[in-house]
This record gives C-alpha cells, sequence and structure tokens, in this order.
C-alpha cells in the first residue's frame, strides 16, 4: 500500500522531471524564434549591395583618375570644415535593377552621409553603365540645393561633359557646382555649422547629465543593500560593477559624436548619420 | 540589529521591485505596439506632406503649359479635375485603418499621377514649352516631389509593415490582445500603384 504510494510519488516526479526541461527548452525556441523572425522583419530586405564608404569620393566603377580624386577629396574636406555639409561623390558599376532615385535614396540612407541633427548632406552619383547621375539632397539642405537647381546643374555642368566623354570633367564641375550652391550665402553657411555644433553639444550635456544622476541612483541603491547586509557582497559588488561598465559605453559614443573632427581627418572618415527623403535631381546622358 | 536588517530590506525591496518590473515589461516588449504606431503615423503624415506639395505645383504647371500649349484642352482638364478629386478627399486619422477609405484615397491619387504623366508626355511635343525655363523648373519640382512621394510612400510601407507584423507577432500579440485591443492594423499601397514611378525625362 505504502509503497504503491511511493512509487506513484516517484513517478509523478520523474515525470515532472522529465517535462520540465523539455517544457522549458520549447519555450526558449519559441522565443529565439520569434526574436530572429522581428529582427528579420525589422531590419527589412535591402534589396542592393552597397559599396563600402571608404571616403567622401567612392569610386566604385573606376572611371576617376587619381588626380581627380584627390582635388575632389580636397573640395569636399574643406566644404565640412567651412559649413560642416557632408557631399560625398560616388560612382557605381551598376544600379543592380533599380531606379537611379531608388538606389540613391538607399545608398545615401546607408551611408549616413550629412550630420545626423542636421541632415545636411548631398550625395553625387554617378552609374556610368546605365548613363544615370542623380544628386541626392539630405532633409536639411532642400532648401538651398532645391530640385530646380540639382536639375540645372545637371543639364548644365555635368551631362555637357558626360556627352563629350570626359566623366572626371563632369564630376568636377557638378562638385564644383553644388559647393557654390551650398556657399552662396556664406553667412548662412557659417550658421549652419554653428548651429550644429550648439545643439549636440547642449544635447551631450542634458544626456551627460542625466547618465550621472543614474549611476549616482544605483550607486545609492547598491550601496544601501551592501551597508546593510553582509551575506551576498561578491554578487553586488559584481552587480556595481557592471553598472558602470555599462554606463562607460554611453561616455565613448559622445566623446566620439563631439571630438569627431579630427577622427574624419585621419581617414577613418564615416557619415554623420543624416537622411534624405528624396529631395534632389536625376539625369541621364 | 536583526530586526533593523529585516526593516532596511523591505525598505529597499519596493523600489528594487519597481525597477525590476519596469525593466522586465519593457524587455517583453510592452512599449513596442505603441512606438511603432507612432512612426507609422508620422510616416503617414510625410505622405500626406508630400501628396500635398504635388497637389500645390499643380495650378503653376497648368498656367505655364496652357500660355505654349493651349490646344491640349483635354489632358490640361484631366489634370485639373483629377487635383479637384483627390483634394476632396477628406483625409483623416481613420483613412490609414478604413481600407475602403484608403482605397479611395490611393485611387483618387494615383488618377492624379497618371494625369499628371500625360501632361508632362505632351508637353515634350512643344519645343517652346520644353524650352522655357519657368517650365523646366516647374518640372524638376514635380519630378522631385514625385519622388518624394515614392520615398515617404516606402517609408509608410516599411513602418506599416514592422507595426502590422508586432501586432500579429509573439510577444508584441500577447499585449494587442490584452491592453492594446484598439490598436487595429494599418492599411499600405499596393504593388501595382508602387510600380507607377516618377515620368522619366530625357535630356538630348
Amino acid at each position: 500500500m505504502s509503497g504503491r504510494v511511493v512509487g506513484r510519488a516517484w513517478g509523478r516526479g520523474g515525470f515532472a522531471g522529465a517535462l520540465a526541461p523539455a517544457a522549458v527548452a520549447r519555450a526558449w525556441l519559441a522565443v529565439a524564434l520569434a526574436m530572429a523572425l522581428l529582427a528579420a522583419f525589422s531590419t527589412g530586405a535591402r534589396a542592393y549591395t552597397f559599396p563600402p564608404l571608404t571616403g567622401r569620393v567612392v569610386d566604385a566603377a573606376n572611371i576617376l583618375d587619381p588626380v581627380s580624386r584627390a582635388e575632389l577629396e580636397a573640395r569636399l574636406v574643406a566644404q565640412e570644415e567651412k559649413a560642416s555639409d557632408q557631399v560625398v561623390v560616388a560612382t557605381v558599376p551598376s544600379l543592380e535593377g533599380g531606379a537611379v532615385e531608388d538606389y540613391a535614396n538607399e545608398l545615401f540612407r546607408a551611408w549616413g552621409i550629412g550630420q545626423a541633427g542636421k541632415n545636411n548632406g548631398v550625395l553625387l552619383l554617378v552609374a556610368p553603365n546605365e548613363r544615370k547621375v542623380r544628386i541626392e539632397v539630405g532633409y536639411g539642405l532642400e532648401g538651398i540645393l532645391t530640385d530646380a537647381v540639382a536639375s540645372t546643374i545637371i543639364r548644365n555642368a555635368i551631362v555637357p561633359a558626360f556627352k563629350a566623354g570626359d566623366m572626371p570633367d563632369g564630376i568636377l564641375k557638378g562638385t564644383d557646382a553644388i559647393i557654390e550652391i551650398l556657399n552662396l550665402d556664406p553667412e548662412e553657411a557659417r550658421a549652419r555649422a554653428r548651429a550644429e555644433a550648439e545643439e549636440t553639444s547642449l544635447e551631450d550635456w542634458l544626456g551627460v547629465i542625466v547618465l550621472i544622476l543614474m549611476i549616482a541612483l544605483w550607486i545609492y541603491i547598491f550601496w544601501r543593500a551592501a551597508r546593510s547586509g553582509s551575506g551576498g557582497r561578491g554578487a553586488r559588488m559584481a552587480g556595481r560593477r557592471k553598472r558602470s561598465g555599462e554606463a562607460a559605453a554611453p561616455v565613448t559614443t559622445w566623446d566620439w559624436g563631439s571630438g569627431g573632427g579630427s577622427d574624419r581627418d585621419s581617414g577613418g572618415w564615416s557619415g554623420g548619420g543624416g537622411s534624405s527623403g528624396g529631395g534632389g535631381a536625376s539625369g541621364s546622358w | 540589529m536583526g530586526g533593523s536588517f529585516a526593516a532596511r530590506l523591505s525598505g529597499l525591496r519596493a523600489p528594487l521591485f519597481a525597477v525590476m518590473v519596469s525593466l522586465l515589461l519593457a524587455g517583453c516588449g510592452i512599449n513596442v505596439i505603441p512606438t511603432s504606431e507612432e512612426h507609422a503615423k508620422a510616416m503617414w503624415s510625410e505622405v500626406l506632406n508630400q501628396y500635398q506639395r504635388r497637389s500645390d505645383l499643380i495650378p503653376n504647371l497648368v498656367e505655364t503649359v496652357k500660355g505654349y500649349a493651349s490646344q491640349e484642352r483635354d489632358v490640361l482638364t484631366s489634370v485639373i479635375e483629377a487635383r479637384a478629386k483627390a483634394t476632396s478627399i477628406n483625409v483623416d486619422a481613420s483613412t490609414i485603418t478604413d481600407p475602403e477609405k484608403f482605397k479611395q484615397f490611393q485611387a483618387a491619387q494615383s488618377e492624379l499621377g497618371r494625369a499628371l504623366g500625360r501632361l508632362i508626355a505632351v508637353s515634350e511635343a512643344y519645343p517652346d514649352l520644353k524650352s522655357s525655363q519657368n517650365f523646366l523648373a516647374l518640372q524638376s519640382q514635380i519630378e522631385g516631389t514625385e519622388n518624394r512621394i515614392a520615398v515617404a510612400r516606402r517609408d509608410y510601407i516599411r513602418a506599416v509593415q514592422a507595426y502590422n507584423t508586432e501586432l500579429k507577432t509573439f510577444p508584441g500579440v500577447l499585449w494587442a490582445a490584452t491592453l492594446y485591443r484598439s490598436y487595429k492594423p494599418m492599411e499600405t499601397f499596393t504593388i501595382s500603384e508602387e510600380q507607377t514611378r516618377a515620368p522619366q525625362v530625357r535630356f538630348n
């Protein structure tokens, strides 16, 4: 009688023991699958494979000679130093079947041309094999480099040289025209650079203050916890170390964000995180 | 001593619990549905913004074309009528969750797009018009706007896809069934209209 009870109890325990890990594993599998699914959807299926952003001039189609490439680069660096505008020249061997407008917009966003808060980027995209050219303008410069102006630059500066077969000349002339338009009102260009610097520094300081307050709060909480109990102290200290480790990451981002100037000049240049809503103009020859 | 330790610990327990619960809930995606809904709505207002911009450009374009090609009355009237129809459709917050209203909006806008495309196409036959600075500027603005519409629509489609997916997949589906019952899936543009691209221009 008692043996049967014990046997049943054991059986139940054994059953539960066997079930629990399997159920947990299944739950984890479901969670992992859901995560993977969500991740797949959130990144979206990007149709294009873009060349890496190696500098302000990305000549993936190989149509520029080293001299004009260096000249272009120098002008683009000067413009960014002057007005913080990021102008990027890109040539691609193929548009991968997409429209030049679509490709240019996706490329602009993938590279994040222009400063993050200002969106003051311009992309001059040339696809020599499709015979297409586009000037894609970031949100922040749409008022200065309007569609009509971009279209005029393509018609009058770029396309004539391309038709004559001189690709580097067309790109140089187009870039000069873009930079000229951006500097039409020098006071405005300076204000653009200033506004950008002030905005980020204010945001940075707010972020740092919030960060310090949060760290102080956590330290206080754990200090109280550590003071009140002697057991499990090691675990609490580990917790505190972990917090300060987490806190270090935003500070580095902040340093990178405001001190980016010297970084950009040393070749490790990257887009500032700007975006475009499809402003600009395109043409073909 | 032991009593004060217990008292301290219980005093600490409440704030720690609150922090833990809020972190846990945020980790479970309690914020994802409202956040992605707001994002999709913002993308929708950008779509409306760009359609409005196109609508604003049309009277000027029609006047310019009239000056050179007044005999193209049919095309001109069809553009004016399509614009009137598109602007007469009342768009509010419920448009994006109401399939019928959304279809109506989409049909009117694509009709306007087609009429505009025809207008640009017939303009090719008038060399004086084609070389007028005013027309060139307007044409580039129309093209730019068509392209902005395409970009805004693409962004909206992606935002809605993320939002609708969140409503239907784990763990969002749990929140949708409990806390967020009033959140409805949004309508999105169909592929057939997505293919009607900006009118192409040739420089030759």
